[in-house]
């Protein structure tokens, strides 16, 4: 069989430095060490090295899918993983560390130290295993982020007391941001590997003959001391590597795992815990937007140019940008003027946008209730702000009923948007249960059937009452 | 002129309840009220005839303040108009319809105006669907809890836009007699009609326009068995064939 003479590999741009980002010279171009071990790897199985961009939380299901030969990007060498994705011998040695705002320095030492707070990682890492354990030891409340730059301003701006990442990410944070300060104590000891598809074990193998050969001559130590991440915790790694017999990793005891259906079990609590934040948060930031979508209706249908012209501009703001970027703005662009919580930003966010939409049914539906029905209240004397609110709001109301159980149904799924806020609701939590047991299939179908559950119901009773508005009683 | 006064029916001493002097009213360059004069008594039951768009209805409308005119006056006290196509609150029953204004226009207690909204639809025949939603209620049904509405915060004067148009002969009649019950209870109807044959049944007085003028007014029978204005004779022959296709 004819070798393919491009080695795709895979990795997630937004990694950043030192493992890999776009280069400042090229921004085509991908510099830092896990491009130039990626490239070491090819060289040595006469490839030409390609880049493929996986979203990180995605790179064993696209190993699996085939997206790429190699990947490689600070992956982690974890059971969960090796159960599901063919990975190589380890190639650096990380320590999960502590970081803190340097007033805790004294305080916050260990994970015990940090009962009943919060304390913020990478979701899909060890770090957050090591978070969802400690949840349950040390009463602190993990929180999830998909960056790795946001946990250490949100630490900074007190919205968490502490961060538990690597030490190469600690060590890049530290030298962006001046006020904090990394516990020097590992919390746990952790390994990057190189993961390959579970079926292409022999590359796998010539991946670990090549990084071992590197490790000997020294190509290995040359590349992570360019990039300045070289310490004394490495040749210790080396010599435990090249003294090995294949797949024994340092530090880690092999497959302890629970069964699959346990870890379904397991999971399937905190998925119902995570649909009640969906409900709460769903049903609070619709009955923001119907409060505000009803007062920006009747400004536009009752006020003067000014109101008019001022709340048709809110309406095509909201209307005309994502939400994504509105919650963004919310919870990051307003934090150094206002620092709201993440559920309380989520809830904004989620309502200000809605109330746009929900003010455009409003004021159609106000538009709506004939002229005829007007002209008759006004001759029996009713004043405006009357007739608004006996006649033509209730009369509005039945016909923007179906479509405000369209925007609620909408808003239950968009809610899954505010997982960026770092908020864990029904998409989020499923997302991780998914990455946990390495399948989409239950964690997928648990999820759907909540978010159906929640949906249909809502569907049903708009229903009836739109059936008890026109059908003919039978009194 | 002179007939309107003898047929009226109430012996109290004359009193204007409406008064139109020299009434203007354009739609854009359309001229639809050319100088409109008109006087109502109470007790009377005036009806409006012309031909479409001779500008019956307008008149009703500026009465009723819906319209704003260029030149000219009104002056009249509260109205209740009853609309061709009766526009009851959708959402309430008969009987909040007529309930409704009382309360929160007029400060009335609930209770009371519920008792009072009840015996008006009784009184108009119409008490035993008091419960019912407008989509429900016939067209004579709906027609009757729009009066009973309109009644509820005692107007001075009521108008009626086409009351029979939608009416077979049987309950043009019954409205009729219940018009006339009104009147005789003191209540001042205006009216707009197409119908010759109810005119002549129970208005006190007609007054026929044409072209956004009053061109003919008097007793109903005067006025429609020898019409004095072309107008009036053209509208009597229409109407007839215009009777026929609806039936």
């Amino acid at each position: 069989m004819a070798q393919d003479p491009i080695l795709r590999w895979g990795g997630d741009a937004e990694g950043g430095a030192p493992f890999m980002e776009a280069s400042p010279d090229d921004p085509t171009k991908l510099v830092g060490f896990d491009v130039e071990v990626a490239e070491l790897i090819a060289l040595e199985l006469g490839r030409r090295p390609q880049f493929v961009q996986v979203a990180f939380a995605q790179l064993d299901q696209s190993a699996i899918r085939g997206d790429f030969d190699v990947g490689l990007c600070g992956i982690e060498d974890t059971p969960a993983r090796r159960s599901m994705v063919a990975s190589s011998v380890p190639y650096y040695e990380f320590r999960e560390v502590i970081t803190v705002r340097e007033a805790d320095e004294d305080r916050f030492k260990s994970l015990a130290d940090l009962h009943g707070r919060r304390i913020a990682t990478l979701g899909g890492t060890i770090a957050y295993e090591i978070l969802l354990k400690a949840e349950a030891e040390h009463g602190i409340t993990p929180v999830s982020y998909d960056d790795d730059v946001h946990p250490y301003s949100d630490l900074l701006l007190g919205r968490v007391d502490a961060v538990l990442l690597d030490n190469v990410l600690a060590e890049r944070s530290m030298r962006r941001n001046s006020g904090l300060f990394t516990q020097g104590e590992a919390v746990e000891v952790g390994h990057y590997v190189v993961i390959t598809a579970p079926s292409n074990l022999e590359l796998r193998d010539r991946v670990d003959e090549i990084l071992r050969s590197a490790m000997r001559d020294g190509r290995l130590e040359a590349i992570f001391r360019k990039w300045r991440v070289w310490n004394d915790d490495q040749p210790g790694l080396y010599a435990r590597v090249l003294a090995a017999a294949s797949d024994v990793v340092a530090g880690r005891p092999a497959a302890t795992r629970p069964s699959r259906r346990e870890l379904t079990l397991q999971y399937l609590p905190s998925l119902f815990a995570a649909a009640l934040i969906t409900l709460a948060l769903s049903c609070l930031s619709m009955a923001l937007a119907v409060t505000l979508g009803v007062a920006i209706a009747t400004g536009r249908v009752y006020g003067g140019p000014l109101t008019r012209a001022v709340l048709t501009g809110y309406v095509e703001l909201m209307r005309g940008t994502p939400v994504l970027l509105q919650l963004f703005v919310i919870y990051y662009g307003l934090a150094a003027m206002v620092r709201l919580p993440a559920f309380v930003a989520a809830l904004l966010g989620l309502g200000l946008n809605y109330a746009a939409y929900e003010s455009e049914i409003y004021r159609s539906a106000l538009e709506a209730v004939p002229k005829g029905q007007l002209e008759a209240s006004r001759i029996l004397g009713f004043s405006r702000m009357q007739v608004l609110r006996l006649i033509r709001g209730p009369q509005a109301f039945r016909l923007a009923l179906a479509p405000m159980t369209n925007d609620f149904v909408a808003l239950l799924k968009d809610s899954s948007l505010v997982s960026v806020l770092t908020v864990v609701e029904l998409t989020k939590r499923t997302q991780i249960f998914a990455a946990n047991i390495g399948s989409w299939v239950i964690p997928g179908v648990v999820c759907a059937g909540l978010y159906l559950a929640m949906s249909l119901p809502l569907g049903h009773l708009a229903r009836r009452l739109e059936m008890r508005w026109k059908a003919p009683s039978l009194s | 002129m002179e007939g309107a006064f003898a047929v009226m029916s109430t012996a109290a001493p004359m009193e204007t309840v409406l008064e139109i002097h020299a009434l203007r009213l354009n739609r854009g360059q359309r001229q639809v009220l050319c100088g409109v004069d008109l006087e109502v008594w109470r007790g009377e039951m005036v009806a409006l005839m012309g031909l479409s768009g001779s500008g019956k209805t307008t008149v009703l409308r500026a009465v009723a303040g819906l319209e704003t005119y260029g030149e000219g006056s009104i002056q009249v006290e509260k109205v209740g108009m009853v609309f061709q196509f009766h526009y009851l609150f959708e959402h309430l029953s008969a009987l909040a319809n007529v309930w409704l204004a009382p309360v929160h226009v007029l400060g009335v207690a609930r209770a009371d105006a519920e008792s009072r909204a009840q015996s008006l639809l009784d009184q108009i025949g119409v008490g035993h669907r008091a419960h019912a939603l407008p989509r429900e209620l016939s067209g004579g049904e709906a027609q009757r809890v729009a009066i009973a509405r309109a009644l509820a915060v005692d107007p001075p004067l009521l108008l009626l836009d086409e009351p029979t148009a939608s009416l077979d002969p049987a309950r043009q009649n019954e409205l009729g007699k219940a018009l006339r019950e009104l009147s005789a209870q003191g209540r001042t109807l205006l009216f707009t009609s197409h119908d010759d044959d109810f005119v002549r049944d129970y208005a006190t007085r007609v007054v026929v326009l044409a072209e956004g003028r009053v061109v003919e007014e008097g007793e109903p029978r005067q006025v429609l068995t020898r019409p004095k204005h072309e107008a009036t004779r053209q509208l009597l022959q229409v109407e007839p064939a215009k009777r026929r296709t609806r039936r």
